[in-house]
């Protein structure tokens, strides 16, 4: 087909756009903040910084001139490398799962951009085009469509082309994104923000005289100080607001009979999609503040996408009540179904997890003696911390297998819920200790795919389950 | 020993005999003998020039006047050397051969070893990605090969199998994995 294609030449412009936003806050620190300092490094810093945006900047202009793609029917190529050229080729049938984020400098020139993940691990697992037309984008993803289908069809899948049509499953509304920006905390921010203006703007006008004016004039007028810490709740609470609908309003979740798709944001527009078939894993994750409101976050587990990475896009929205994700997860994976009611492991195995090595704690005590025997006393709170941790570990750790499913739930302060098929499981393991051995206990692990490799370890197991799940595993599952 | 004192709630199972801790099948093959010989050799020479790095290190901090705290640290690190010789050259190389056992056949590969930590491993078959043998000097001294499986998500070695059995077992794994790939592209 067409030959080397290179980028839009807004190319310059949003990778300009994004590298001043890297780097905003690094200028902003040293020639505002540090504006008076003289210090070696300050200074230092300050030229080594010139220097690599001089270069960033060279380098950006480079790219443009240098870099390019070729898509054919089968293939993508992609033409890298400034100095050294390198050409990679992905084949389109190995595309795992595709993002398109559309930034307000997309929007201006009517571009977007598009992310394919393909599922090899390591740097070169994406295929990612930073500027690309509307039409372009269609054209690729009707390509990488015509091409899964075409491989689906000689593994002999089944797949209707006619049902293609999509079911919405969630829309974001005002009252979801009020419950988003409040557990997401956002209205706390507003104190960091002020110290810090505070303590700069003490800087140039030597406010701290006339500070402690003001502190006492405001002990004597104490309702003006609940006035003014109202008005700054306030204050804060739109701006987390604001902050939560420009990135998770006009959230929707939809699905068709082989893909999910999952789009948000109102400035920032990101277009998510992943064929079912490539789901490994779900994972719901709740941190204490979540599960005091009964919200959970859920993730798809796949193997193109990083983790880190994951936390952006293919999580279903972040703040979903529990049930109703539960409910759209069954309603768009059937095969994974998440169990509630989960047990908790007997009592001994608190016991044991109480009795394993506090590393922590004897390496911290070893510090203070050599150090700072002083401070031994924090040893003991890290002792105790501990010690809670590991109780709430144990409250909230619980394993079930049902069918060809396996779920467990781990964590002390943040739980998560790792449900995944027997299918999807790369390996088994099964580990006991000599402590475990007291207790008739075991540690099982398996892992899944994922950049980088998911490994869900369990701790706690009794002997004869663990025997079970090792069976389990190595009986092969129907469907398979 | 008995918990009870402490903590009466606990149910204290106790040791079932050794190996059968948990009801699986255990893989039974079991690695080559002469890996105990190997390992020994290869540790005690492992061992021995780290002493010899730190006694030159002792010497050096001694004649040039190093700082007060480094020879100590060198003589503490000296002793663990040596504690850590004597449970690495005589005790180590007889357990981790005497536990070590795999098992291949069409569907799985499994593995288990250690006597304290006790692992067993079990990867099916179609997730195999690689298997390759690899030989240093040493091994190759007593005949031996590692065989090294690599899957989609991590890789694991099989210490010290005598050189037949190692080529056999990399040329079974490979047609098995080969074959079951095909089949698992349909999934």
């Amino acid at each position: 087909m067409s030959g080397i294609q290179r980028f839009h030449p807004a190319f310059l412009v949003v990778e300009l756009v994004s590298f001043v936003k890297g780097v905003f806050f690094i200028y902003f620190f040293l020639f505002v903040l540090k504006a008076q300092s003289n210090s070696g490094w300050v200074v230092w810093g300050r030229y080594i910084l010139i220097a690599c945006s001089v270069w960033a900047i060279v380098n950006i202009f480079l790219k443009w001139r240098f870099h390019g793609y070729e898509v054919t029917e089968r293939t993508i190529v992609l033409h890298e490398g400034v100095f050294v050229k390198t050409k990679r080729t992905a084949g389109l049938d190995r595309v795992h799962n595709q993002t398109s984020n559309t930034t307000f400098v997309h929007k201006w020139f009517g571009l977007t951009s598009l992310k394919l993940e393909t599922g090899t691990s390591g740097d070169h697992g994406e295929i990612d085009f930073p500027v690309i037309t509307q039409e372009e984008k269609e054209r690729i993803l009707s390509l990488v469509g015509l091409q899964q289908r075409e491989t689906g069809r000689e593994e002999g899948d089944e797949i209707f082309e006619a049902e293609a049509v999509r079911t919405l499953r969630f829309q974001s509304k005002k009252k979801d994104l009020i419950r988003a920006s409040f557990t997401s905390l956002s209205f706390l921010a507003i104190f960091p923000l002020l110290s810090a203006a505070y303590s700069n703007l003490a800087v140039f006008f030597n406010l701290e005289d006339g500070a402690e004016g003001a502190w006492d004039y405001l002990v004597l007028h104490w309702w003006m100080l609940i006035i003014l810490f109202v008005i700054a709740l306030l204050i804060s609470s739109v701006i987390g607001y604001v902050r939560v609908y420009l990135k998770y309003g006009k959230f929707t979740i939809s699905d068709d009979h082989d893909k999910i798709y999952i789009e948000k944001g109102v400035a920032n527009v990101t277009h998510f999609s992943i064929p079912k078939r490539n789901v490994q894993a779900v994972v719901v994750e709740q941190s204490l503040l979540k599960r005091l409101l009964g919200l959970a976050s859920v993730k798809l587990i796949s193997a193109g996408s990083s983790e880190l990475e994951s936390e952006e896009t293919s999580s279903l929205y972040p703040f979903l009540p529990k049930h109703e994700a539960y409910r759209i997860i069954q309603d768009m994976l059937p095969d994974y179904e998440i169990q509630e009611q989960m047990g908790r492991f007997p009592r001994q195995v608190l016991w044991a997890k109480l009795l394993r090595p506090y590393y922590v704690t004897v390496l911290s005590i070893a510090g203070f003696l050599i150090f700072k025997p002083a401070f031994l006393w924090v040893s003991a709170i890290l002792f105790i911390l501990a010690v809670i941790l590991r109780v709430l570990d144990y409250a909230f750790t619980s394993y079930i297998r049902h069918g060809d499913l396996i779920q467990i739930r781990s964590g002390a302060l943040t739980t998560e819920t790792f449900v995944t098929h027997k299918r999807r499981i790369q390996q088994a393991t099964v580990t006991h200790s000599w402590l475990q051995r007291r207790f008739g206990i075991a540690t099982l692990s398996f892992t899944n795919r994922a950049d980088p490799t998911h490994v869900s370890e369990l701790y706690g197991v009794s002997r004869e389950e663990a025997g079970e799940f090792y069976d389990w595993y190595k009986q092969k599952s129907a469907s398979s | 020993m008995n918990l009870k004192p402490f903590i009466p709630s606990i149910r204290i199972t106790g040791e079932v005999k050794d190996g059968m801790y948990i009801h699986i099948e255990e893989p039974t093959e079991t690695i080559s003998k002469d890996a105990v010989q190997m390992w020994r050799l290869t540790n005690t020479i492992g061992h021995a020039i780290a002493l010899i790095i730190i006694a030159v290190l002792l010497y050096c901090a001694d004649h040039f006047h190093w700082y007060g705290w480094v020879s100590p640290v060198l003589y503490t690190l000296g002793g663990l050397l040596i504690l850590s010789a004597l449970y690495s050259i005589l005790l180590e190389p007889v357990f981790v051969q005497r536990h070590w056992r795999y098992r291949i056949d069409e569907e799985f590969i499994q593995l288990k070893n250690g006597k304290w930590n006790t692992k067993h491993v079990v990867i099916p078959m179609e997730k195999v990605e690689y298997v390759r043998t690899e030989q240093g000097p040493f091994l190759r001294k007593y005949g031996l090969y590692d065989l090294e499986i690599g899957t989609t998500t991590s890789n694991h070695t099989i210490p010290a199998i005598p050189q037949a059995e190692a080529e056999r077992l990399k040329a079974v794994i490979a047609t098995y994995a080969k074959v079951r790939d095909e089949e698992e592209e349909a999934i």
